[in-house]
């Protein structure tokens, strides 16, 4: 079986190439964030360091908005995940129960919204938020990012529920019992674990957010997505911070895609592929 | 006894958030594109001038030229991560030791914020510190000079994309595993039965059964890639000069920069009827090629 191990080996260096390419900006991420400045600005790049520093945690969180960035965007995407799930979950369960053409209406509704460059809500959105004096506040882009998250949603829990057998809810329903007491008592514990993946997908949308974020807040709100290029507009630009800034943002949501790596290809292609 | 059907009332909410949320801003914005609305000057209020605005942009080479830039990026990234992400579904569907790893590696990219992304990137692209330099430089030889990723008007927008690449390439690479994962073996032992070559068997038999993943993925991919905002922002802020504005770039200048608001929703309404156009195209090749 030789062609089997030469293929083996080309498997093998391929994949050494992708780690390299796909994990290097990330380790250069980490080590600069620790790196004293002598090591930041230095060329040749330093690509192992000797000496580390907390120095850039302390200037990018306390001193540069780290902090205040991780706090809004954190309270901006609960609140949205929040506000899709209370509208969401109803929603898909009307529409597990409806006829087959509002599905296809629903499908090509949300294809349309993602086809909706943000650019072009941007503009009403902006004037009406000024108008009621919401420009930096929360509540702007907690509505807002409803918009793209709740077809989004609506779609990934109708799909999780139609996968349910029918008669586990149709059975309650003809023993009497309400449509809401169905949903609360019998499909909510089923679909507990779809509720979490589709809160997840929620909240990064949420919290990766920019083009609304920039444009939507002023100094009251930073999201995390608006404190890193407002950090490097200036002559002095502090690296080592905010790579600082950056990393922090990220580990939640590195931990998040951790946990729903199963579910990543089909909630992205809205059920189309099942991963 | 028969109840009502619910979905009235369980739909309501959410079908009343999004006619609020899509439906009268996306009105709203056209009834603005029809006007000469300013923000900067605002006391001249919202005079009704009819399809002006559509016939400026129109006429606006760069506003023509952002959307050309737009095109462009679409149909490289698109390409070469349809292309990359391919060859790294076939060689990757199929068990090796640390694969798992290795996927898990590659789902980071897409999934993280963009902004970040770019930063990332900001950092390897420097002129004088930056890794991808000295690569270039020292190491490889392949320019005498540190390049200027980001500040060289014929390289940035290319540098954006690279980018892009990046990032999503291991997204497309995701999607036709899992299409290539689903193909059942069959197939494949029939026609080793058969005797027919690796090519063949590639041909007739893994691309066929591949198509609704290609199709997905290029379409998921097409619909994103023309929205890029992020990155460029970050990366370039449109420059130099405008050699990498894109047009939802150069949208955001002309209504939160310039504040002609009129102005720039007529020029968001162009770009959303050209998504609509090539995307409804796209639709159209992907259902007769599905068939």
């Amino acid at each position: 079986m030789k062609s089997s191990t030469v293929v083996n080996v080309v498997t093998y260096i391929v994949a050494a190439i992708v780690v390299i390419v796909f994990a290097f900006p990330f380790y250069w991420l980490i080590t600069t964030s620790f790196k004293f400045d002598i090591d930041i600005y230095h060329y040749p790049p330093v690509y192992i360091p000797f000496k580390f520093t907390l120095h850039n945690y302390w200037t990018g969180l306390f001193d540069l908005w780290g902090l205040q960035g991780i706090r809004d965007s954190f309270i901006i995407s609960a609140m949205n995940t929040l506000l899709v799930l209370a509208l969401s979950i109803p929603a898909a369960y009307a529409l597990a129960l409806m006829p087959v053409r509002g599905k296809s209406f629903l499908l090509s509704w949300i294809l349309s919204q993602r086809m909706l460059p943000p650019i072009a809500v941007a503009i009403p959105f902006f004037l009406v938020w000024k108008w009621l004096g919401w420009l930096d506040t929360y509540q702007a882009l907690v509505f807002t990012y409803t918009i793209f998250n709740l077809p989004f949603a609506i779609w990934l829990l109708a799909g999780y529920i139609e996968e349910l057998p029918r008669e586990i809810y149709e059975a309650a329903l003809v023993d009497g019992a309400s449509h809401l007491g169905v949903l609360r008592s019998v499909l909510l514990p089923l679909i507990k674990p779809s509720i979490a993946v589709t809160s997840l997908f929620t909240f990064i949308f949420s919290w990766n957010e920019f083009l609304f974020a920039v444009i939507f807040t002023r100094e009251k709100i930073r999201p995390f997505t608006v404190v890193i290029p407002s950090l490097i507009g200036g002559h002095v630009i502090l690296w080592g911070a905010i790579c600082a800034v950056t990393l922090v943002g990220l580990i939640p949501e590195i931990v998040m895609v951790l946990l729903l790596q199963k579910h990543i290809v089909r909630g992205l292609t809205l059920g189309a592929i099942k991963g | 006894m028969r109840r009502a059907n619910p979905s009235i009332f369980f739909l309501l909410p959410a079908v009343a958030a999004i006619i609020l949320l899509t439906i009268v801003p996306l009105v709203y914005s056209l009834y603005l594109s029809l006007t000469s609305y300013e923000l900067g000057r605002a006391y001249l209020g919202m005079k009704f001038i009819g399809l002006d605005n559509y016939i400026t942009a129109i006429k606006d080479i760069r506003f023509l030229m952002s959307i050309l830039r737009t095109l462009i990026f679409v149909a490289i990234t698109v390409t070469v991560e349809f292309g990359l992400g391919l060859a790294l579904a076939l060689l990757f569907n199929r068990e090796f030791k640390g694969r798992g790893l290795v996927l898990t590696i590659m789902m980071v990219p897409f999934m993280i914020a963009p902004i970040a992304v770019g930063f990332l990137w900001w950092m390897i692209y420097d002129v004088n510190y930056g890794p991808l330099n000295h690569l270039v430089v020292d190491i490889f030889h392949l320019s005498p000079n540190p390049v200027a990723w980001t500040a060289d008007p014929r390289i940035a927008l290319y540098s954006i994309i690279l980018t892009d690449i990046w990032q999503y390439t291991p997204f497309m690479m995701l999607i036709l595993l899992a299409g290539l994962r689903s193909i059942p073996p069959e197939p494949y032992e029939a026609a080793l039965i058969d005797g027919a070559s690796g090519l063949a068997i590639f041909r007739h038999i893994t691309l066929p059964l591949l198509k609704p993943a290609i199709l997905v993925a290029i379409l998921i991919r097409t619909i994103d890639a023309f929205k890029v905002y992020d990155l460029v922002y970050l990366l370039t802020f449109g420059g130099p000069g405008t050699a990498s504005e894109v047009a939802s770039f150069y949208i955001y200048l002309t209504g939160f920069r310039h504040f002609r608001i009129g102005y720039a929703a007529a020029q968001s309404y162009i770009l959303l009827i050209i998504i609509s156009i090539l995307v409804t195209i796209l639709i159209r090749i992907i259902r007769r090629g599905a068939r």
